[in-house]
């Protein structure tokens, strides 16, 4: 049983993270029941494994990493594993390019967005959205930083292609 | 000429993960690139922003509290989600180093403003459609500063008021909004904000740290 103390510093560190992790389960699960549940369990499971946590270090990158296990293992999120590593796709072109997005484009972007892989569409909501550096990108999703520079290079060019 | 900047060099400035060379100055296909980049961010930044966690999900996670405690809770994350989205969602910690980026990279462009003019009176009223407050062109005369003209920016996936000053050979880009642009510092330029009439204010230049002060005196005149 845990203590009431613990209870309340666990839910201190990690209630102001309800709405990035809502924003990230939706974004895993793409459908919004789904991503309550799958939210819920990450919280249970963070108050559970609290003891764990190391005071002081990046309760944002524990708790992503908790919400991200518990999904990989759901049914969608075995669905949602790619059968090729990505990491071993050709590199992208090296030359700069000019690729304005059109704000008009709203719509296609979205759509964009849906249709990446897992792992391409979570970096992206990580960098972009919550404004997260590489190294607690890194951190949240256990690989090494090089891996989230090239996830995101390949996921940008994927947006281009697909607005192109 | 230095080789161009590869999509790799270019992301990472983008992330704020390593500095903008001088090089992106100077070349303005790599500015282009750059510019972009940033753009594509911040259209990301908004297609992914899907709203705050329902209240029912919040109840959830928190079933045991008493009804003040969850009326106190909503307030307080209420108030946290409208005043984070005032101040730009997500804060950048190297805020004034994104926009001493867009000054370079607008610098760099053959046309860095839409609207060309030294007189306010040309300048003010062609932003009245474009952005939703009033921007406030001072009168440069008897200063050593010129305006040169303005264009609307984009910067967080808000409207933000650009307006571009010389003064002898040297240009001051400043930057207006209703919100907090955040940061304090950027590397390599010296900058300056500062809050009037409701509205904030960077400017950003080459120059030094007095004559931003005196353009700032300017607009406060």
């Amino acid at each position: 049983m845990l203590r009431m103390a613990e209870r309340e510093s666990f839910e201190e560190l990690a209630l102001p993270l309800l709405d990035s992790l809502y924003r990230y389960a939706r974004w895993l699960t793409k459908n919004a029941t789904e991503a309550e549940d799958l939210v819920q369990e990450a919280y249970l499971k963070g108050l559970r494994g609290f003891e764990s946590f190391i005071a002081g270090s990046n309760i944002r990158a524990w708790m992503f990493r908790i919400l991200r296990n518990t999904f990989l293992t759901s049914r969608t999120g075995l669905r949602a594993i790619p059968p090729v590593p990505l990491d071993e796709e050709m590199p992208d072109p090296e030359t700069p390019e000019t690729n304005f997005v059109q704000r008009a484009n709203a719509d296609a972007l979205r759509r964009a967005i849906e249709d990446l892989p897992v792992e391409f569409r979570e970096v992206l909501l990580m960098c972009d959205v919550e404004g997260m550096r590489y190294k607690e990108i890194a951190e949240a999703l256990s690989i090494p930083m090089g891996t989230v520079t090239s996830r995101l290079l390949r996921a940008r060019a994927r947006i281009r292609k697909a607005l192109s | 000429m230095t080789e161009h900047l590869t999509m790799h060099d270019i992301q990472l400035i983008a992330d704020g993960e390593s500095e903008s060379p001088t090089h992106v100055r100077e070349c303005p296909q790599c500015a282009n690139a750059l510019v972009g980049t940033m753009q594509l961010k911040s259209a990301v930044r908004d297609a992914m922003s899907t709203g705050s966690a329902p209240a029912s999900l919040r109840r959830r996670i928190r079933p045991q509290r008493s009804p003040w405690m969850l009326l106190a809770a909503a307030a307080a994350i209420t108030a946290i989600v409208l005043g984070a989205s005032l101040l730009f969602v997500p804060r950048q910690p190297n805020a004034l180093g994104e926009l001493a980026d867009m000054h370079a990279t607008l610098l760099a462009s053959p046309n860095p403003v839409d609207v060309i003019s030294t007189d306010k009176h040309t300048v003010r009223p062609w932003f009245e459609s474009k952005v939703p407050f009033s921007v406030p062109v001072p009168e440069l005369a008897s200063t050593p500063f010129q305006l040169i003209g303005g264009r609307v920016v984009y910067w967080h996936g808000t409207q933000v008021a650009y307006l571009l000053v010389g003064k002898a050979a040297h240009r001051i880009s400043v930057f207006v909004a209703p919100q907090d642009f955040g940061g304090d510092s950027a590397p390599n330029v010296s900058t300056l904000k500062w809050q009037s009439g409701g509205l904030h204010f960077v400017a950003i230049g080459d120059v030094p740290q007095a004559d931003l002060a005196q353009l700032r005196d300017a607009f406060n005149r």
